[in-house]
């Protein structure tokens, strides 16, 4: 019975024909030991067809893949595949597949726009319950900015569907009227929330698909500020704004982004773009009242935006070339890169970044203060790149670092230390001590050379270390 | 050292068991010590640092007090902290009378009650120290059963050494004693004695390994030689933070040749170390002629090796001066330290907030605080990770800050009200400026919400949202209103 039905949907869908199953093998770094390859997994995943012999899924089911197969539905022999594009902090990616004849016989999905709410909507791909495609149908419950949960930092328009999304769905097509209107992507378990399942709108795949027609993704840019609503008429009187609730107050303009230089903190933004903001920081758009960041979510690297804000009482025009988000990156998940270390007297050296913290739980308070407050309090100013002493290869060497662990490099031969480029350029001077000075109150830790070339080869192969260093 | 994770059981909590083994008595003990222990039962009750204006229920604890000379009784100060009333009970008869605190030391953890009736302790007999002990002596530690007979439990002197204190980390000289402890009502603060005379009161208590830390009788001798004084500040301290130098590459590159000495990692801005010019990467070799290991223990001639902060914290007196022997930079050289106690006015956040208000002033419903680690202690024990990170990294670095930052004002929260509408939700903001003006301290705040800026309250915050306007005007007609809806007895206290 339900081999049989399942069947049925197979053979009367005609997006069945655009529909791909994806099987990568992937390798997850290893960051307590960053010099091996890590440990290999598999996952299922779906994609679709779409013009120019590409196929769209997430980038969440491609990342780290070492080998990728992609299968037609109706056609299950495995192809090797490729990935184009990834676009991590848009959980997007484009793949293709190099064999001759793959897309023969294959019809393109089109994309449509964003559909309305309560209208229903069908989500197709590969989830957990059997093998072959599944369908499931609901409704568009809600439209809005929420986190995607890949990159764990970015927030972009998504749509929120009752229909059952479950893991092996993702990258499959959400369609209405034999059009694309979303990749299911992302939703809570159900000990969490019932029926909440999300899909990346095709606002946010076209804005993908154009990024990437100069042949390179750009990440998305941002105004690199914060801001909050202003509804105390008090704070509004002060300001000199009118009691006509329109308008957010600048917060913080953090240092390198878009805005830094041009937009000040106390500055009242009253319009993005020539569209007035509202006291609960929206924008109308598109017939509806969106984020005043969706101004900025389609627009890309180099272009600018125009903001008309309040400043001391006046009124004034600004202009903002945009740019990459950084420093906002250090929270973001990093995929598809080996972890950076440095190995020096069997002390283990590597960059603080979001992949570190998963990968550690660190419970020292500098390192999780520097880490989580590193934008607000401008930490990148003194370290672009906070470098820590993440590990001891236990050696005669470094018997009494033990202390150390997690503790961040300050100094070492009193150079301070910015990037881990650094760390190695330090140790790769000649000297006869190298003395590590640590953030915060400590002794120095001290390693002799002679006591370092000692010990280089005892501690690389008694540890199995394949490589020193990965800058 | 192990004391470290016994920190826990910082109020001593012996596990419930199902019946009474009655204890070996050795009726020598008993006999004596029936004449100088009283039950004290202290009614306490903490404010509650969420809404500083409000106390906490009261609670009852219940311990042991000794007789001492001159007609006082000692306790744990953990016990009598925050009280409200402390009751004095005869064990044998069950007369009741009260105490006042006469002084108290949350530091070293020990108090000093005068009764209120001194007839009530007419014929009692006060207890001397045992200045004698030594690893591997026997001692009893004494407990009420609920007849008020007097229940012993003989133990082991396991070790002396210093170990850290509960309210404020510091490190002062601890017995630790092996007793098979059992459950019995009221025994918060336990005497521990020797041949009718005590050696230490038990202050923490580890069930599962049996052992009890003592608050020594070197530390209960400099508290009461110096409890009496007026001007009492507590012990001194030198104000250094040190290492280990058991590192031989360490000892190279700084041309150590001796063979003990610890280097010096921090000196605590406006400390006697700091005074008297010691410096970050000193050696300390000796302390009072003493000579200092590489782990900062010397020979104590009655304790054995134990850590050198016996001797600036417990042997020397406030006002004492120690030579300090220090390498630096190749040269030893003599620094005197004059020893003080701690001066706790320039503390930038309290570890202890003990029987008195915290500090509050309340704007227009918007509810400023003076930071401290209570504040923060309210989030539970997993405070470190629960309580709002920014705060729990000022209370951490404090010595860190410049030396005038002066106290972290936050505004802990906001009471919703008419004149803050578009601030719910706001909380534990570090204030930075008012109307213009430096926040150093809450007396900082309330001279500058006096003059406000054409008619608004200006508050700046170091985070977002960066600044707050409140309407002075509109503030002060809703006054009365806000102090009805929240129930506030005080606007303020300072």
């Amino acid at each position: 019975m339900i081999a049989a039905l399942g069947a049925g949907i197979a053979q009367a869908t005609p997006v069945a024909r655009s529909l791909v199953r994806i099987e990568a093998t992937s390798q997850e770094p290893d960051y307590k030991a960053p010099w091996n390859p890590g440990e290999v997994s598999g996952g299922v995943g779906a994609g679709f067809i779409i013009g120019g012999n590409r196929i769209m899924t997430n980038a969440h089911v491609v990342s780290n893949a070492k080998f990728l197969t992609v299968s037609k539905e109706g056609n299950p022999k495995p192809r090797p595949a490729r990935v184009l594009f990834i676009a991590h902090d848009c959980d997007l990616a484009l793949l293709t597949v190099d064999e001759s004849g793959f897309f023969k016989g294959t019809t393109p999905l089109e994309l449509g726009g964003i559909p309305a709410i309560e209208s229903v909507v069908s989500v197709y791909g590969y989830p957990i319950g059997g093998s072959r495609l599944s369908v499931t149908q609901g409704i568009v419950s809600r439209i809005d900015f929420q986190t995607y949960t890949h990159s764990g930092m970015d927030s972009h328009l998504t749509v929120q569907i009752d229909a059952a999304i479950n893991p092996g769905n993702s990258g499959g097509p959400v369609m209405q009227g034999g059009k694309v209107v979303g990749v299911a992507f992302q939703g809570y378990s159900g000990d969490v929330a019932q029926n909440v399942g999300y899909m990346i709108p095709t606002p946010v795949i076209r804005r993908f698909l154009k990024d990437v027609e100069d042949g390179h993704y750009d990440r998305y840019v941002d105004l690199a500020l914060s801001y909050q609503t202003l509804f105390n008429p008090a704070a509004r009187a002060a300001l000199g704004l009118k009691d006509d609730d329109l308008g957010v107050l600048v917060g913080s303009v953090y240092g390198g982004g878009s805005s830094d230089g041009i937009v000040r903190p106390g500055d009242v933004l009253t319009a993005i773009d020539g569209l007035p903001i509202s006291g609960d920081a929206t924008i109308p758009m598109d017939d509806d009242s969106v984020p005043l960041a969706e101004v900025v979510e389609r627009k890309f690297k180099g272009d600018e935006v125009s903001l008309d804000v309040v400043r001391d009482g006046k009124p004034a025009k600004l202009k903002i070339p945009l740019s990459d988000p950084w420093p906002f990156n250090l929270h973001s998940n990093v995929y598809d890169e080996d972890p950076r270390f440095v190995v020096f007297g069997g002390l283990i050296f590597q960059p603080v970044d979001q992949n570190f913290m998963t990968a550690h739980e660190p419970e020292d308070l500098r390192l999780r203060y520097m880490f989580d407050f590193f934008i607000e309090d401008k930490i990148y100013k003194d370290h672009p790149e906070i470098v820590v002493l993440s590990g001891i290869l236990a050696d005669p060497v470094n018997a009494y670092a033990n202390d150390f662990r997690h503790a961040i490099v300050d100094e070492i031969n009193g150079t301070k230390i910015k990037r881990l480029a650094d760390v190695a350029a330090e140790f790769a001077k000649p000297a006869d001590y190298y003395v590590i000075k640590m953030a915060g109150a400590g002794r120095p830790v001290v390693l002799e050379r002679k006591a370092v070339e000692e010990a280089r080869q005892r501690i690389l192969s008694r540890y199995a270390v394949t490589r020193e260093q990965n800058l | 050292m192990s004391a470290r994770a016994l920190v826990l059981f910082a109020a001593i909590c012996l596990p419930a068991m199902g019946g009474v083994t009655p204890q070996p008595k050795t009726d020598k003990e008993g006999a004596t010590s029936n004449s100088s222990v009283l039950r004290v039962n202290s009614t306490n009750q903490a404010y509650d640092f969420f809404r500083p204006w409000t106390k906490k229920a009261p609670f009852s604890r219940r311990g042991l007090g000794t007789l001492i000379e001159g007609g006082r009784i000692l306790v744990t100060a953990e016990l009598v902290a925050n009280n409200t009333f402390i009751e004095l009970e005869k064990a044998a008869t069950a007369e009741k009378s009260s105490a006042t605190v006469e002084r108290v030391d949350y530091e070293c953890n020990l108090a000093v009650l005068r009764p209120t009736d001194p007839a009530f302790i007419a014929g009692m007999k006060p207890m001397a120290l045992d200045d004698g002990v030594r690893i591997g002596d026997r001692a009893t530690v004494l407990q009420l059963e609920p007849n008020g007979e007097i229940a012993q439990t003989l133990g082991t002197v396991t070790s002396i050494a210093v170990g850290a204190y509960p309210l404020d980390n510091m490190g002062l000289l601890l017995f630790r004693l092996s007793a098979p402890m059992q459950q019995r009502d009221g025994s918060f603060t336990l005497p521990a004695v020797r041949d009718g005379k005590l050696l230490g009161l038990l202050m923490r208590y580890d069930a599962r390994s049996q052992t009890a830390d003592l608050i020594s009788s070197p530390v209960i001798g400099h508290f009461l030689a110096e409890a009496g004084k007026g001007n009492y500040g507590g012990f001194a301290r030198a104000g250094l933070a040190f290492s280990a130098t058991r590192d031989p590459q360490l000892r190279r590159y700084i041309g150590l040749n001796e063979p003990g000495g610890v280097y010096v990692t921090d000196v605590l801005t406006g400390g006697p170390g700091e005074k008297a010019g010691l410096l970050k990467g000193d050696v300390i070799l000796a302390v009072d002629g003493k000579a200092i290991d590489q782990d900062g223990n010397y020979e104590d001639k009655e304790f054995g090796r134990i850590a050198f902060s016996h001797i600036t914290n417990t042997l020397s007196r406030p006002g004492d001066t120690l030579v300090f022997r220090v390498f630096r930079e190749g040269k030893t050289l003599e620094i005197p330290v004059k020893m003080e106690p701690r001066d706790r006015s320039k503390i930038v956040s309290e570890s202890y907030v003990v029987d008195r208000v915290p500090r509050y002033v309340v704007l227009g419903g918007v509810v400023f605080m003076e930071l401290s680690r209570p504040y923060l202690q309210e989030w539970g024990g997993d405070w470190l990770k629960e309580a709002p990170q920014r705060l729990v990294f000022y209370d951490a670095f404090q010595n860190e800050l410049p030396q005038d930052r002066g106290k972290i004002v936050f505004i802990s929260q906001i009471l919703p009200s008419q004149d803050t509408i578009g601030y719910e939700g706001l909380d534990n903001l570090v204030v930075s400026k008012v109307n213009g003006r430096e926040i150093r301290s809450l007396d900082d705040l309330a001279e500058a919400v006096r003059h406000p800026v054409n008619g608004f309250q200006k508050i700046e915050i170091e985070e977002d949202p960066g600044v707050l306007f409140l309407d002075a005007a509109a503030i002060e007609a809703n006054r009365d209103k806000l102090v009805k809806k929240y129930a506030l007895p005080a606007l303020q206290r300072l």
